[in-house]
């Protein structure tokens, strides 16, 4: 919030009064300049190398097709979806979410009704048009170990992981509560499948022990590349493709998909935004196979629809967490269980780190 | 910056004492547009947060009996003050001797040292806090030299308190010794001159004439620095522990990651009632109008 810092004397008054403000003025943006362009839709995006892939696999056809501009507008905030939707004022109309944010906003009636005259459910595969979004890419989220560190074969699964005698070495974990409760359980013995109504009291009990052996619970995904890229760190939990992405420039990583997190996602409209109907031509758009697979190509998330892999190459689809056998190993959280069940695991979790 | 503005205040004045009497206004329709933007920037939206805090999402105290019961909210405010202390300490040791240097000198030191002070002002915080993860580093420096005089095996240096504080330190030194420069700067050097012709040793001068004058700075510097400090988290997110926390990490994802906006309200306002009540105490014994010196 007020890790921006200014020159003044006024920085005290905004140091306290930068919540406030936040909230206040984020809303108050945007709408006139974007009421003056009916056929430019504003996108909400993550910026850098998604931005660029974006651009290239989804934007630029769908202008070329439908003649609808499209701005970007980054980083991807969840909390200005809420700013928008109260405030009725838009600074973009698209945005996309996991699954758990998904399911929040549904249950804080945050989006827009999907228009099924313009997003016909029946064309695409069942599920990947729902109430509310379009299912977008997913994340994996993988155990990787350095090679270098682990000559014989590293950790195979999240319970290698936490055996820290046959596994000597430090690790990192993502800060996001619900993804390690799910690791520790399967590293207790868990099947995949019965890991949810979760057995909170059990993954804690499992967390405690890793935890002395945890150096960092890195927030941010660059953070997670510097940590087992520089050495920081000989395995950690991180994004497929951003791992991908080291291991393609030559460093000596590799990624376990068993046990790994399938983290799907969804594109959406906030509610009410003037033009929803612009929203639902793009939504509908990025739910054919070949925009999925232009962007995939680029960064190897998992396109949510299975015809997606007739335009990507074998040796590709590799590297993608949707590809069956790496989806046969794989977990999806249970959105529905854990979004009113957020605040309190969160709240938990922040707790245990801190003591 | 205040206090040249109202120097300034009589000498105008003392230029048209014909308008004297009409003028009685005017200083408060100048006031006007600051005050104006007071209000709406900085008043309206406290008193949203305020609101929000006891409305969202019903009418009810239930946020702060949160706040107040679960141990991790008052842990982590209480660790923010701490920390915000020990680096406001931290960085006056090391800039009121930097400050005095590029105050005494009026040589290419003090340019040199205003200049890297300046630099290190630009540059953009999580700059700074990337340089520290290579400088402390298992590739870095600090381990390369130690590894190199066959010292044993590294220390511990990343992901610490100390390298939280360390980052945090280096972040705020600037405010800290531009604030304390504005001030000795206005010191007449005369002064020490004076004292020295009444036999003063540069200790007893120092001591007696100069630390008292450039006490303004301190606090000032101090101040700011504190404030700034205890919004901080992405340095301590970076470089420390889970266990340095700060509380505007908990607020930011109480917005961002849970929506909870009258919880993270409720959190903002302890937070800015806790500041209020550390700047009343220090009022009470420092005096807050040394500020404008």
């Amino acid at each position: 919030m007020t890790h921006s810092v200014r020159h003044t004397r006024r920085s005290i008054i905004r140091a306290a009064g930068g919540l406030g403000a936040t909230l206040v003025a984020a809303p108050c943006v945007w709408s006139s300049r974007a009421r003056a362009q009916e056929q430019t839709l504003f996108v909400n995006t993550w910026g850098g190398s998604w931005t660029a892939a974006e651009e290239t696999a989804y934007f630029k056809p769908f202008t070329e097709k439908t003649g609808i501009k499209i701005r970007t507008v980054a980083p991807v905030s969840f909390a200005k979806l809420k700013a928008q939707v109260q405030s009725k004022t838009y600074e973009w109309d698209v945005s996309n979410a996991g699954i758990v944010e998904y399911s929040q906003a549904v249950v804080e009636g945050l989006l827009e009704p999907v228009d099924k005259s313009i997003v016909d459910p029946a064309k695409f595969p069942p599920g990947n048009v729902t109430e509310f979004g379009v299912a977008g890419v997913s994340l994996g989220t993988c155990l990787v170990y350095r090679k270098d560190k682990f000559p014989n074969g590293g950790p195979q699964s999240w319970a290698d992981f936490w055996d820290v005698k046959k596994f000597p070495g430090a690790r990192s974990l993502y800060n996001r509560s619900f993804t390690n409760l799910a690791f520790a359980l399967l590293a207790d013995g868990v099947p995949a499948d019965k890991l949810y109504p979760m057995d909170i009291e059990r993954a804690f009990k499992k967390l405690d022990q890793i935890k002395p052996h945890i150096k960092v619970w890195w927030t941010q995904g660059n953070q997670s590349q510097q940590l087992i890229g520089d050495g920081e760190v000989d395995m950690i939990a991180m994004w497929n493709a951003r791992a991908q992405e080291m291991i393609d420039r030559g460093a000596p990583m590799q990624i376990v998909w068993n046990g790994a997190e399938n983290y799907g996602g969804y594109w959406y409209a906030p509610k009410g935004t003037p033009r929803a109907k612009l929203a639902f031509q793009f939504l509908e758009f990025v739910s054919h196979p070949k925009p999925q697979a232009d962007f995939v190509n680029i960064l190897p998330y998992g396109p949510p629809h299975p015809k997606a892999f007739e335009f990507i190459s074998k040796e590709t689809a590799k590297k993608m967490p949707t590809n069956p056998d790496n989806l046969r190993v794989s977990h999806v959280p249970d959105a529905k269980w854990l979004a009113p069940r957020l605040p309190e695991i969160r709240e938990r979790f922040s707790q245990w780190l801190a003591t | 910056m205040a206090g040249q503005l109202t120097a300034s205040l009589p000498a105008a004045g003392a230029a048209a004492p014909a308008r004297a009497a009409e003028g009685q206004s005017v200083p408060w329709l100048l006031l006007a547009p600051a005050t104006l933007a007071l209000v709406v920037m900085f008043v309206l939206p406290i008193g949203y947060v305020l609101l929000l805090s006891i409305t969202d999402p019903a009418l009810s105290i239930a946020h702060y009996k949160r706040i107040f019961s679960v141990p991790l909210y008052t842990r982590v405010l209480f660790n923010t003050f701490t920390t915000s202390l020990t680096v406001t300490v931290a960085c006056l040791l090391l800039g009121y001797p930097v400050a005095y240097v590029m105050t005494r000198r009026s040589d290419w030191v003090s340019t040199v040292l205003l200049m890297c002070v300046a630099v290190c002002f630009w540059t953009g915080f999580i700059v700074r806090t990337y340089a520290w993860l290579v400088i402390l580093g298992n590739k870095g420096p600090v381990i390369g030299i130690h590894q190199a005089l066959g010292l044993g095996p590294p220390p511990r240096l990343l992901f610490t308190t100390f390298s939280s504080t360390l980052g945090m330190v280096h972040i705020l030194l600037p405010y800290m010794i531009l604030a304390l420069y504005s001030v000795m700067k206005k010191i007449d050097p005369n002064l020490l001159r004076a004292a020295a012709s009444l036999g003063a040793r540069p200790n007893a001068s120092f001591r007696e004439v100069f630390l008292p004058l450039s006490l303004p700075g301190v606090v000032n510097g101090g101040i700011l620095v504190f404030t700034i400090c205890l919004g901080f988290f992405i340095t301590p997110i970076l470089l420390g522990t889970p266990k340095d926390m700060m509380i505007s990490q908990l607020i930011n994802q109480q917005i961002e990651e849970l929506l909870a906006w009258g919880f993270a309200s409720a959190v903002a306002v302890v937070l800015l009632v806790a500041t209020s009540v550390v700047l009343a105490v220090y009022n009470r014994f420092f005096g807050l109008d040394r500020l404008w010196g």
